[in-house]
């Protein structure tokens, strides 16, 4: 039987702070950051999405009150808005099912711990490393019309079939996923590997006994574990995927015409092209919302499971 | 003669080319419906052989076969051989009832064979109420069960546990010992097991197999292996304490055989001729026994005095021995007090000195 | 047991993955170091014969540049490399150390406040271009418009839910006794935190600054939409040097880009083992 005594917990040393107090005191900062330069910008920003307000108007408080128009004008009549969304949307969907395949198939080729396999992991992970200006830089080159992989496909298909890849919307939009996806299918290769890595291995053997065969120990018994790991992955790309700006910017500003044009872009450009900021923060904050639903709604399978861990 | 259920022949395992074997050249018969512990500490290979029988790992070489049927190359899902892993192994995010289906359920059984089989096992493991409940809100034992259901719902041949009851607190030590008897002699299924502790493996089994250093020393009955240990290495692992085992020579001394290692010795008759070379002494600390005057055999002194409830372990400094003797639990004896011991000729043991295997020697006129 | 050996087919598509991930890091690379010559050429040059670092000597040299373009174009990146450290530095000081205390107050000693996690972490779903607006008006208000303080402020906030969110998982790894220990020890609890807390997260909190690090350096949109004279970091450098029409300036670009992506990938490289930590803020540990 063991013999040590509960550990004492220590008594606040009378005039010593409560320790919701000093929890308050050590939050203070970053909540006083967060409120200043986030809260407050988005209030601002906020009020300034019912108005019709534009620089060249005068000062935002003298701007007249426009209520919702700015939204249902966005929602009903905006087509470019409309198409932006649904563009980076579908953008969303197919990059980040790539990146997922992808990520998986080299993740499950990791697992058997081959020679080599730490100096090839780290390979594997720098194209996520590298900033996003670049990586849309190093795409815009490699896409020229002149560039190595126009001259990788006449290798293979001939002269006839190269593109010009910024020149019609469907190119280009392959163009922007490729970039994309090379850009970040490692963070999910790093992720699901280390969700595969975490699979405990006895239960795995005990379904292998018990006559499963590889496929149903890998949805039966592998995949429950796994589960969590894959939405966390989804919900965090997801969230960044939905402002992308910078690979796109680099690679075709959105072009051509507004055919690789995302939201962030769009915002962009009717904040800081067009002026028309009011209209621009509306946008915003409608992307906020749709983005904020999107992220509860996918990590509603997991909830439970997150704040179990977290307690 | 039926064929036995389960032979191990020339079992061996070797990793890294040979450089480590953990499994030498293992001959093991099990009949139907015995129970077999394997006996060692860590490292014997006691594991290895037990993943080697459901299929987990191949020999490097020799047979494994199971009525009669060589099964090493029929893969682990088909041999019809349940595992219970040491930390069970359930499968956390199912109820308890789709763990015990689990096996019937990826071979495509229907539904209502699946049903009653689970209900028939959960009935028999007394977890008929817990079927809804999830596997990871359960209890180490009731987790145990539902290991041990998962494979009992696919009709093994064979049962195979490792270490069953190092995971339990006492009290739950006792009832699972209670449930794999009843489950042996109920269902009359074969059980081997695997563990590091004597005492599991003397309380469950019928016959228990001792390995040490991927070798199987001595395979014996549980009720009879600590009266006869066949090798010094089993003499020196059974038993509570274990044996206390002395390393030396035979010399004729005056008209008398005495046993002699240092400054220890044990006359052991009369006699003129003694084998040749080394053997090693074994006595139960059972067998010797406080005495005085001129019964005794030999004297040393008290170094220790452990109290054990009914009975006291005794340890004693004979020369530059060390030897435990059981004695009653009154006994007055002090530190460092001078006692006096006798040990009766028949329960010595001896031990060839070069392959400490116990050995029948002719003495004294009499056969030790 | 693992296999150790792939099958030929494994090898294969490994050696094919390998090839794609690190081909247009290959590319840059070389066009870093081809001579003006080899930059447009057609069909493209993969290895120049003649590789030279002149390139990099341009990107600092105004009078050289001045040859390719104008405006920014044919400014030297001097300002631009001196900007992004700058900025960096000083806002990942900043963060991590906000950050650290944000993380011990929510980790030791409860939310300090139910909204904070929330607050934080929804700072990270606000698409960047539209906070950007109310930024660029209060900044022209009160004249942090092309400054660094006001550029740091913002990469300050929202990099904050990263760090903190990040440090918390190391400080939760820690068991509190330790901590609870020194406060018996007669410490006050600040001192117990500066004495023990943190110098027992010194991994995490070297791989938290190291991150944050990234995030920031890599940083582009605000400081496009908040830099014009006086403040310039490398991305804004580089996304002027890309207005010059395609293959006119390659190998300046290139240059430039390589030297704003070696430093992250060495960083990335050392702070390897806390990367999904990093990435997903916390939520999953290598």
């Amino acid at each position: 039987m063991n013999d040590t005594p509960t550990p004492k917990k220590p008594r606040n040393a009378p005039g010593a702070l409560s320790n919701a107090a000093i929890g308050r005191i050590f939050t203070l900062p970053g909540q006083a950051v967060s409120v200043l330069v986030l809260v407050v910008p988005l209030l601002v920003a906020l009020y300034m999405s019912f108005t019709d307000w534009s620089p060249t108007r005068g000062a935002l408080f003298d701007a007249g009150f426009v209520g919702f128009e700015n939204y249902s004008e966005l929602l009903i009549w905006d087509t470019r808005f409309l198409f932006a969304v649904l563009r980076t949307f579908l953008l969303s969907v197919v990059c980040l099912s790539l990146e997922f395949v992808f990520g998986l198939g080299l993740a499950v080729l990791f697992l058997r711990r081959f020679r080599g396999t730490s100096l090839l992991f780290s390979a594997f992970l720098t194209p996520m490393m590298i900033l996003p200006v670049v990586v849309g830089y190093i795409f815009w080159m490699l896409f020229q019309s002149n560039g190595p992989i126009n001259q990788m496909i006449e290798f293979v298909f001939g002269a006839e079939a190269t593109v010009e890849w910024f020149r019609s919307s469907t190119t280009a939009i392959i163009a922007v996923i490729v970039t994309e996806v090379w850009h970040w299918t490692p963070l999910f290769f790093l992720i699901l590997l280390s969700g595969l890595n975490a699979v405990p291995e006895n239960p795995v053997r005990a379904a292998v006994i018990l006559g499963a065969s590889p496929r149903q120990v890998f949805w039966r018994v592998v995949m429950p574990t796994l589960k969590p790991v894959i939405i966390v992955a989804f919900v965090i790309r997801s969230m960044e995927i939905i402002k992308l700006f910078d690979e796109v910017f680099m690679l075709t500003r959105g072009g051509p015409g507004s055919a690789t044009e995302t939201i962030s872009l769009y915002i962009y450009k009717l904040a800081f092209n067009d002026f028309q900021l009011a209209y621009g923060a509306a946008a915003a904050f409608l992307v906020l919302v749709g983005s904020l639903l999107l992220v509860h709604l996918l990590l509603a399978p997991v909830r439970d499971q997150l704040l179990e861990v977290e307690r | 003669m039926n064929k036995p259920k389960l032979e191990l022949v020339s079992l061996c395992k070797e990793y890294d080319n040979g450089s480590v074997i953990a499994v030498e050249d293992i001959d093991l018969r099990v009949e139907a419906g015995e129970t077999v512990a394997l006996l060692g500490s860590s490292g014997c290979g006691k594991s290895t052989t037990l993943n080697m029988i459901v299929g987990l790992e191949s020999p490097t070489s020799g047979d494994i076969q199971i009525d009669g049927k060589s099964v090493v190359s029929v893969p682990p899902g088909r041999r019809n051989v349940g595992l219970v892993f040491q930390d069970y192994a359930v499968f956390t995010s199912m109820t308890v009832r789709k763990n015990l289906a689990f096996g019937l359920e990826v071979r495509g059984k229907y539904v209502l064979e699946i049903n009653r089989a689970v209900e028939e096992v959960a009935e028999l493991l007394g977890m008929s109420d817990k079927l809804e409940a999830r596997a990871r809100d359960l209890g180490g034992s009731e987790l145990q069960r539902v290991a041990i259901g998962r494979t009992l719902v696919t009709k093994p041949s064979i049962l195979l546990l490792d270490e069953p009851l190092s995971n339990l607190e006492t009290s739950a030590r006792l009832a699972m010992r209670r449930e794999l008897r009843r489950l042996q002699s109920e269902i009359g299924l074969t059980i081997i097991y695997v563990t590091h502790d004597q005492v599991e493996a003397l309380s469950l089994a019928d016959r228990i197999a001792v390995m040490n250093a991927g070798r199987i020393l001595q395979v014996e009955k549980a009720s009879t292996i600590c009266a006869m240990p066949g090798h010094t290495f089993v003499a020196g692992f059974l038993g509570s304490p274990p044996m206390n085992l002395i390393r030396g020579k035979f010399e004729a001394r005056g008209g008398e055989v005495f046993f002699r290692r240092g400054d220890f010795s044990l006359a052991l008759g009369a006699g003129a001729t003694v084998p040749e070379g080394y053997f090693t002494l074994g006595m139960r600390a059972e067998s010797i026994r406080l005495a005085s005057g001129a019964d005794a055999r030999f004297t040393g002194r008290v170094s220790l005095l452990e109290p054990r409830g009914s009975e006291a372990v005794l340890t004693v400094d004979v020369g530059r021995e060390t030897l435990k003797v059981v004695v009653p639990p009154h006994a007055r004896l002090a530190v460092g007090e001078v006692v006096g011991l006798a040990v009766d000729r028949e329960s010595l043991h001896f031990f060839d000195g070069d392959n400490n295997r116990a050995t029948s020697l002719e003495l004294a006129g009499r056969i030790f | 047991m693992h296999d150790k050996k792939l099958s030929p087919l494994q090898t294969v598509i490994l050696m094919l993955a390998l090839a794609i991930v690190l081909f247009p890091v290959f590319w840059i690379l070389m066009t870093a170091i081809k001579p003006p010559t080899d930059w447009n050429a057609s069909p493209a040059i993969w290895i120049p014969s003649e590789p030279t670092l002149v390139n990099f000597q341009t990107l600092f040299d105004p009078d050289a540049l001045g040859k390719y373009g104008v405006g920014g174009v044919s400014q030297p990146a001097t300002k631009a490399v001196l900007g992004s450290l700058l900025a960096t530095i000083v806002a990942t000081t900043l963060s991590v150390v906000i950050g650290l205390f944000s993380a011990i107050g929510i980790s030791r000693y409860g939310n300090g406040g139910k909204a904070t996690p929330l607050i934080i972490l929804s700072g990270r779903m606000f698409p960047p271009a539209a906070i950007a607006v109310p930024f660029v008006i209060i900044f022209s208000n009160v004249g942090l418009i092309d400054s660094y303080v006001g550029l740091i402020a913002i990469y300050v906030a929202v990099t904050l839910p990263f760090s903190t969110w990040m440090l918390k998982s190391f400080v939760d790894d820690l068991p509190r006794e330790i901590e609870e220990a020194a406060m018996i020890d007669g410490r006050s609890k600040l001192m117990a935190h500066l004495t023990v807390t943190i110098p027992l997260i010194k991994g995490g909190l070297f791989a938290t600054t190291m991150f944050i690090f990234i995030l920031n350096w890599s940083e582009f949109m605000f400081a496009l939409v908040l830099s014009y004279t006086d403040v310039s970091t490398i991305p804004v450098q580089l996304a002027k040097y890309v207005t010059a029409t395609a293959g006119t300036l390659y190998g300046v670009q290139a240059a430039l880009a390589v030297l704003a992506m070696v430093p992250l990938v060495i960083v990335g490289y050392l702070i390897q083992s806390h990367l999904a930590r990093g990435m997903t803020f916390g939520a999953i540990k290598q």
